[in-house]
């Protein structure tokens, strides 16, 4: 690869600073498992790469009904972590579907955030618990809605000056939650991939629902529409499967050279509603 | 820049560019072939070392980044010139033809066994699902493994 | 000259799995790959490729990668002394028209592919070769290409070279197809079509060359073919006995290293700056550049009796050569050859075309051309039996070769065809039929058999040699030019080696693949390798062994015939013994050589007329059949392979764990060529140029393959082996075919199966 500068702040206010300094001709360097194979490819050279690895952004902190990850939390660690088992089991089911074994032990939540993949797992799974990510840079900090966050095809509002540092999600304790995707080998990025959280009152009827689809356009969207069809009614087979065609009519998947458009809606209708109906009968279970 | 690591159990230090992978330190500056160059891009697994004992892809690894922590390659499963007993198990099981994806698959075995020591047959396949081999078909690399799994048992 | 052609009892060393040489040093990363290699003063060295598939060059400025840091050598056609490469069939010299091909090193004012190479550049590292390659100003004139063989042929095509596109045409006729079909109860017509697919070699394309202390060009590199020396020496313009291939173990081949890949390159290099150069191709330059499988479009209309009789074959196949030929006049011929199937079929009308199109170029692969026909005729046969109401096994068994029946082009089968039995056992290797895991899921069975040709095509007047001697100690070398892939092709050898002359596996040492320093043995393709160097290595073996034993006998005061030879010493009947050592000072003194050198030549045959279409090709063919259950989940269209059963004769296994390794892992890249490997391209334009994009299958879609090895005696290589390295590849995607629509009723005919295409296939998506 070009031969760059390279930094490691100790500090977090040294990394924003440097950030700061070289704004567009710097990266931010965390897990490595997109930047690297670009640099790999040579289709990117920049100047300056402050390696964030040794800052202390790490960390799971379970405080009641919040999560708090820190950006530098591993893959490995969502999917291990016996306290997110319990708290938001989704978090680990998401986990275990990136990549391959050593994507996991060093790919970061801030970096794959950042990194925007429509089909990326975590930032589906981010915008179906509707997380909030904190942004800082040298002249400070703001708060950004996951839905909010991503803009299009690995796009953010992130300036180039700014890391991603923490990442808040809700417990899902008394919810019920499920991922599917399908790929075209294990491991690989998805065609189209779900998430599903849902909850259900104590007479039974759906007083949340979240469906959120990756691969279907150039970030996560939600189908708000088969949200709206199944909150207030009983989660039933039929709802379900209407939800799940809902969801089909309202989004606009593209073709690319592998997969058609016309496929992918078909799987935003299958997998939606697998996806719901798991995440349904975790919901009847937990409530 | 000068990063010291310690190399499957032996302190290393080094003067490489930062840009310089984990993978090229070992095979051109150390001249450890250990590790092979698949893809560049950490989908085949051919360069997989285990740092600080999980598997990572060496060539998605900027040097730097070992600086103080340990790297295991194959040469470093080596006890008194005898072979580890899953390396005896590949061998003995046919489970290496071109060689170019055993190392990778080994380390990636044992990294994996050390957090699941009694897997079943599909647990292995799920585990190795991430290391690329064109020649075996894997079912002999899955026999080598499952059989290493139960010499482990019966020794107790 | 036909050696042994029944099963011998009572070997001690060959028929046992023994544990590979080889296994031992790369499981310790001991194995030193082409790559593994770094020299004193070497430089790195890059190729310069076409980003358009078709183009004129203008003008190739180097000056800015001239003047860039570290930059020894920037280099284009001009500075090649002969920069034509010719394909004359790999390894032999018999010329056979149209298989006879050639294309530019570096290009000359013109570019037929993406990728194609137009400079090439030394630098001391590698990173200023990959900037210098950047800095090579070439200016392209970009020209129309045409990137479908169909529209190739069409009058108005852009040609990619002088004359026509069409690089090749290969026509068979063979009893009255017409009359054939008025008479048939049932006829079948299908139209299949098979995709480009990539080699994927775990290893890249690498090596270093260096000038010995003597001037010899050195190369060592990963190569299925170390008689590329010559095509070195050619293009430098130097002896051919100035430049020496060292081969080392590959880290796969599958046909994608048969082809000059980058030796020429280091040669060019070396002979320029006399410094060692070494070169490694990235993945991403490996999927663009290799040369690829190649495409088929089959058309089939097959004629069945009412009681299942196949009687006539009408096929038209078509093929993409990409923008050189390569080797695909030859590819072509063994889909000719092969075309109806391993099947007794009077009536056949073949006709094969293969056009230059501005695709990348297409060549050897595992297969062969051979493999891509089982797709479409075992379709067609399930189709048939279908139709009929016959269940799979019976109607090829029906129809199944014998031994004295005639192939399409003439050729007489001499051996027992096994696949009856092969088809039978590997149906009811699967088993009970699963249940349905769940209610959107459906289980169905499919079968498929094949044979592959094994061993060149007889009028190349095919031969191998080897060289097998004693050393004082009694300790045995074996000296053979043999590459290995990976199939334990070196193994095999000193098993051979060792059975023959009573010494242990492990005081057998083996060399390979030097094109100085042993003996030529030719190529490791056309599952060739065991069956030639195999037999060479036997005869070798066995006429040192007269040798020893003439010594010996009168030293045991017996006779020739009775000494035997075992684990290193010499046995007379009344039970005395004399260790080997003593047999050899002995040979010394009396001026017996304790060495010899084998020289095995296959069968040879002359040229076919392939108008007239009659004679024979092939030495000989190995038959294999594959059942799979898969599971089609209704949905989503998505395919799992539940259960593979796989069953070959291979004669004779040398190494039965070897022989089972082959069939399983052939038979996975099998199921990749079925449901997920592609090469896509659009207006010649390559959009998997990576491992994220080009999948092959892992431990994750890979079902065990139970393998069923037959042994029926009877193969021309070694002990009564048949060659077992290509034949595995052929079946699987067939039988998954026939799987899916024994589940759905649905017929998917292109390849890969992929879950999208199942879904169109079932309805689920718009067409």
């Amino acid at each position: 690869m070009h031969s760059f500068e390279y930094v490691a702040p100790e500090t977090l206010d040294e990394a924003l600073a440097l950030l700061a300094e070289h704004g567009s001709e710097a990266k931010a360097l965390a897990g490595g498992q997109s930047l690297i194979p670009v640099l790999n490819y040579r289709l990117a050279r920049p100047r300056i790469i402050v390696d964030l690895n040794g800052l202390r952004l790490g960390g799971v902190r379970v405080e009641g009904e919040q999560i708090a990850l820190g950006a530098l939390t591993r893959h490995c660690v969502l999917e291990e972590s016996a306290e997110l088992a319990g708290a938001c089991p989704i978090l680990g089911e998401a986990a275990r579907l990136i990549g391959n074994v050593r994507v996991r032990t060093l790919g970061t939540i801030g970096g794959s955030l950042a990194h925007a993949d429509p089909a990326g797992e975590l930032p589906l799974v981010m915008v179906a618990l509707g997380a909030s990510l904190t942004l800082r840079r040298a002249r400070g900090v703001r708060r950004v809605a996951a839905a909010d966050f991503f803009t299009g095809y690995l796009t953010t509002v992130l300036e180039p000056d700014e890391l991603v540092t923490e990442v808040e999600v809700p417990a899902t304790r008394g919810k019920g939650t499920a991922v599917e995707e399908l790929a075209r080998r294990v491991g690989d990025f998805a065609m189209v991939a779900v998430a599903a959280v849902v909850s259900v009152d104590r007479r039974g009827r759906v007083d949340e629902a979240c469906l959120a689809y990756g691969g279907v356009g150039p970030r996560p969207l939600r189908a708000r529409s088969s949200e709206d069809a199944l909150i207030g009614q009983e989660p039933t087979a039929e709802r379900v499967a209407l939800a799940a065609r809902t969801a089909r009519a309202s989004l606009q998947p593209q073709s690319d050279a592998f997969v058609s458009a016309a496929y992918r809606s078909l799987l935003v209708e299958v997998l939606g509603r697998r996806a719901l109906t798991r995440a349904v009968s975790r919901a009847l279970e937990a409530a | 820049m000068i990063v010291g690591f310690t190399l499957n159990g032996r302190p290393r230090e080094i003067d490489v560019p930062p840009s310089q992978t984990l993978l090229r330190t070992l095979r051109d500056t150390l001249g450890v072939f250990d590790a092979k160059e698949g893809c560049s891009e950490g989908v085949c697994g051919a360069c997989t070392v285990l740092l600080d004992g999980r598997p990572v892809s060496s060539c998605l690894v900027l040097t730097p980044t070992a600086r103080g922590r340990r790297v295991l390659t194959v040469r470093g499963l080596e006890r008194a010139g005898d072979l580890h007993p899953l390396q005896t198990a590949f061998v003995e099981h046919g489970a290496v033809q071109c060689g170019f994806c055993t190392p990778g698959m080994v380390l990636t075995a044992l990294a994996f066994l050390e957090q699941r020591p009694r897997p079943d047959r599909e647990e292995i396949r799920a585990a190795l699902a991430g290391n690329l081999c064109r020649c075996t078909g894997y079912a002999k690399i899955l026999d080598a493994v499952e059989a290493y799994v139960s010499g482990r048992r019966a020794d107790g | 000259m036909a050696e042994v052609r029944t099963v011998e009892a009572g070997l001690r060393i060959v028929g046992q799995p023994v544990v590979r040489h080889d296994a031992r040093d790369k499981v310790q990363a001991a194995t030193a790959y082409a790559g593994d290699w770094a020299m004193a003063g070497m430089l790195h060295a890059v190729v310069v490729r076409s980003p358009y598939p078709s183009a004129r060059i203008r003008r190739i400025d180097m000056t800015r990668a001239n003047g860039m840091k570290g930059v020894v050598a920037v280099l284009t056609a001009a500075d090649v002394p002969r920069n034509t490469l010719w394909t004359d069939v790999p390894g032999q010299t018999t010329e056979v028209g149209p298989l006879r091909a050639r294309l530019h090193v570096l290009a000359e004012g013109r570019v037929r592919h993406q990728g194609e190479p137009v400079a090439l550049i030394a630098a001391e590292t590698e990173e200023e070769a990959r900037a210098a390659s950047e800095a090579v100003d070439v200016d392209y004139e970009p020209l129309p290409g045409v990137f479908d063989p169909d529209l190739a042929l069409a009058s108005g095509a852009p040609l990619v070279h002088e004359g026509s596109n069409l690089l090749a045409h290969w026509r068979v006729a063979r009893g009255d197809v017409d009359l054939a079909f008025t008479r048939a109860a049932v006829v079948v017509e299908g139209e299949y079509r098979t995709q480009f697919v990539d080699s994927s070699y775990l290893e890249p394309e690498s090596g270093v060359a260096w000038l010995d202390s003597d001037g010899v060009i050195t190369i060592r590199l990963s190569t299925q073919v170390i008689e590329h020396f010559r095509d070195v020496a050619e293009v430098l313009a130097v002896p051919q006995n100035r430049v020496r291939v060292i081969g080392t173990y590959l880290g796969g081949g599958f046909g994608g290293k048969e082809d000059v890949t980058v030796e020429v390159y280091l040669g060019l290099l070396v002979l320029r700056t006399g410094r060692p150069v070494k070169m490694v191709w990235t993945r991403q330059e490996s999927l663009l550049a290799r040369a690829k499988r190649h495409p088929y479009v089959m058309r089939y209309r097959t004629g069945a009796s009412a009681s299942g009789e196949i009687l006539a074959h009408d096929i038209a196949l078509l093929s993409d050569s990409g923008a050189y030929a390569y080797l695909s006049a030859l590819v072509l011929l063994y889909s000719t050859v092969t075309a109806a199937g391993p099947y007794r079929v009077s009536n056949v009308r073949v006709d094969a075309r293969v056009a230059y199109t501005n695709n990348p170029p297409t060549s050897a692969m595992r297969g062969f051309g051979a493999m891509q026909m089982v797709f479409a005729y075992e379709s067609q046969m399930d189709r048939v039996g279908r139709a009929l109401g016959l269940d799979p096994v019976r109607v090829r068994q029906l129809n199944a070769l014998r031994r004295g029946d005639i192939l399409p082009v003439g050729q007489v089968i001499e051996t027992h065809v096994a696949l009856p039995e092969l088809a039978a056992r590997a149906w009811a290797g699967l088993g009970e039929r699963p249940v349905p895991r769940a209610a959107h899921v459906r289980v169905g069975r499919g079968l498929a058999c094949n044979f592959q040709p094994y061993g060149r095509i007889v009028w190349l007047h095919d031969w191998s040699s080897a060289w097998v001697g004693f050393e004082m100690d009694g300790s045995l070398v074996v000296r053979c030019g043999a590459p290995d892939v990976g199939g334990g092709q070196a193994s095999s050898l000193c098993q051979i080696a060792a059975e023959v002359l009573g010494v242990d596996l492990d005081r057998v040492s083996i060399h390979i693949s030097d094109s100085a320093l042993t003996p030529l043995a030719g190529t490791t393709t056309a599952s060739r390798q065991l069956y030639m160097s195999g037999n060479a290595v036997l005869k070798a073996s066995r006429e040192l062994r007269e040798q020893i034993v003439a010594v010996a006998a009168p030293m045991l005061a017996t006779d020739a015939a009775a000494v035997r030879l075992e684990a290193g010493i010499a046995l007379a009947p009344d039970g005395h013994t004399l260790p080997l050592a003593d047999i050899l000072r002995q040979c010394a003194r009396v001026g017996v050589s304790r060495s010899h050198l084998g020289v095995y030549h296959a069968p040879a045959g002359e040229p076919v007329d392939f108008e007239k279409g009659q004679g024979k090709v092939f030495p000989d063919y190995t038959f294999g059949a594959h059942a799979v259950d898969a599971e089609v989940d209704t949905e989503t269209g998505v395919v799992r392979v539940l259960k593979h059963v796989a069953a070959h004769d291979v004669g004779r296994a040398i190494n039965p764990q070897s022989v089972a390794g082959q069939i399983q892992g052939g038979a996975v890249q099998g199921l990749g060529y079925g449901l997920m490997e592609e090469v896509v391209l659009e207006d010649g334009i390559n959009m998997t140029t990576s491992f994220a994009s080009y999948l092959i299958p892992s431990a994750a879609e890979a079902p065990d393959v139970e393998a069923v090895v037959v042994e029926s005696g009877e193969g021309l290589g070694p002990f009564g082996a048949r060659g077992i390295g290509e034949p595995p590849i052929g079946p699987p995607a067939a039988a998954l075919a026939n799987a899916i629509e024994d589940a759905t009723g649905a017929r998917v005919s292109t390849l890969p199966i992929t879950a999208e295409r199942v879904a169109r296939a079932l309805g689920l998506v718009p067409p």
